[in-house]
C-alpha cells in the first residue's frame, strides 16, 4: 500500500463578526484541531481582522477573516469540508492547493476595517 | 518612389496597449490582492474585457479566475449597487 499523498493547502475562512473574542479563538481552534485530527499539519495562521463583506451573506454584513496554510492528505479534504459546512460560526471557507507558504501576507486592504 | 507607406497603427490612430501583467513579470494572480484585481472590474463589479484593458489572453484567464474566487469570499461584489 502506498502512503497517501499529502498536499499543501491554503484555506481562507470567514468567521462571524458577532462572536466574542473567546468564542472566535475557540472556533479557530476547532478548525485547526480538525486539521490535526485528520493527520494534517498547520503551518501558519494569518489573522486578517474584521472586514466588511462585499455583499450580505446569510444576513451578515461583516466577517472576521483568517488565512491558514496547512498540509493534509487529499482524501481527508472532503471530511474537512463536511465539518466546515456543519460549523455555524463559519460564514464562508475556501481551500486551495498552493505551492509555497508565504512569509507574510502583504496586502493591506484585507486588514483595514472600513 | 521612396515615399513611405503610413504604418497601420498611424492610420487608425491607435497603439496596441501592452499587457500590464506581462510587462511586470507576474507569474500568478492572487485572489487576495484586491487592490490589483479591482483595477480590472467596473464600478458595477463586472469584469472589463481585455480589448479595453490590453491584458493578454493568458493573464485575462488567470485574472477572471482570481476575480471569481474573490467574489465568492465576499472580497469583491458580484453586483455592486450604488
Amino acid at each position: 500500500m502506498s502512503k497517501a499523498r499529502k498536499n499543501l493547502y491554503e484555506g481562507m475562512y470567514i468567521l462571524s463578526a458577532t462572536l466574542s473574542e473567546d468564542a472566535r479563538k475557540k472556533a479557530i481552534e476547532k478548525i485547526t484541531s480538525s486539521i490535526n485530527f485528520h493527520t494534517g499539519e498547520v503551518h501558519k495562521i494569518f489573522e486578517q481582522g474584521r472586514r466588511k463583506l462585499a455583499y450580505e451573506v446569510n444576513g451578515r454584513r461583516e466577517g472576521y477573516y483568517y488565512v491558514i496554510y496547512f498540509t493534509a492528505g487529499a482524501s481527508s479534504m472532503p471530511e474537512l469540508w463536511r465539518e466546515y459546512q456543519l460549523n455555524e460560526d463559519l460564514i464562508r471557507f475556501m481551500t486551495l492547493r498552493v505551492e509555497t507558504v508565504p512569509e507574510s501576507l502583504e496586502f493591506k486592504s484585507l486588514a483595514t476595517t472600513e | 518612389m521612396d515615399r513611405k507607406k503610413p504604418r497601420k497603427e498611424m492610420v487608425f490612430g491607435k497603439r496596441r496597449k501592452s499587457c500590464p501583467f506581462k510587462s511586470a513579470g507576474v507569474r500568478h494572480i492572487d485572489y487576495k490582492d484586491v487592490d490589483t484585481i479591482s483595477q480590472f472590474i467596473t464600478e458595477r463589479g463586472k469584469i472589463i474585457p481585455r480589448r479595453i484593458t490590453g491584458v493578454s489572453l493568458h493573464y485575462q484567464r488567470l485574472l477572471t479566475k482570481a476575480i471569481k474566487k474573490a467574489r465568492y469570499m465576499a472580497l469583491l461584489p458580484f453586483v455592486a449597487q450604488d
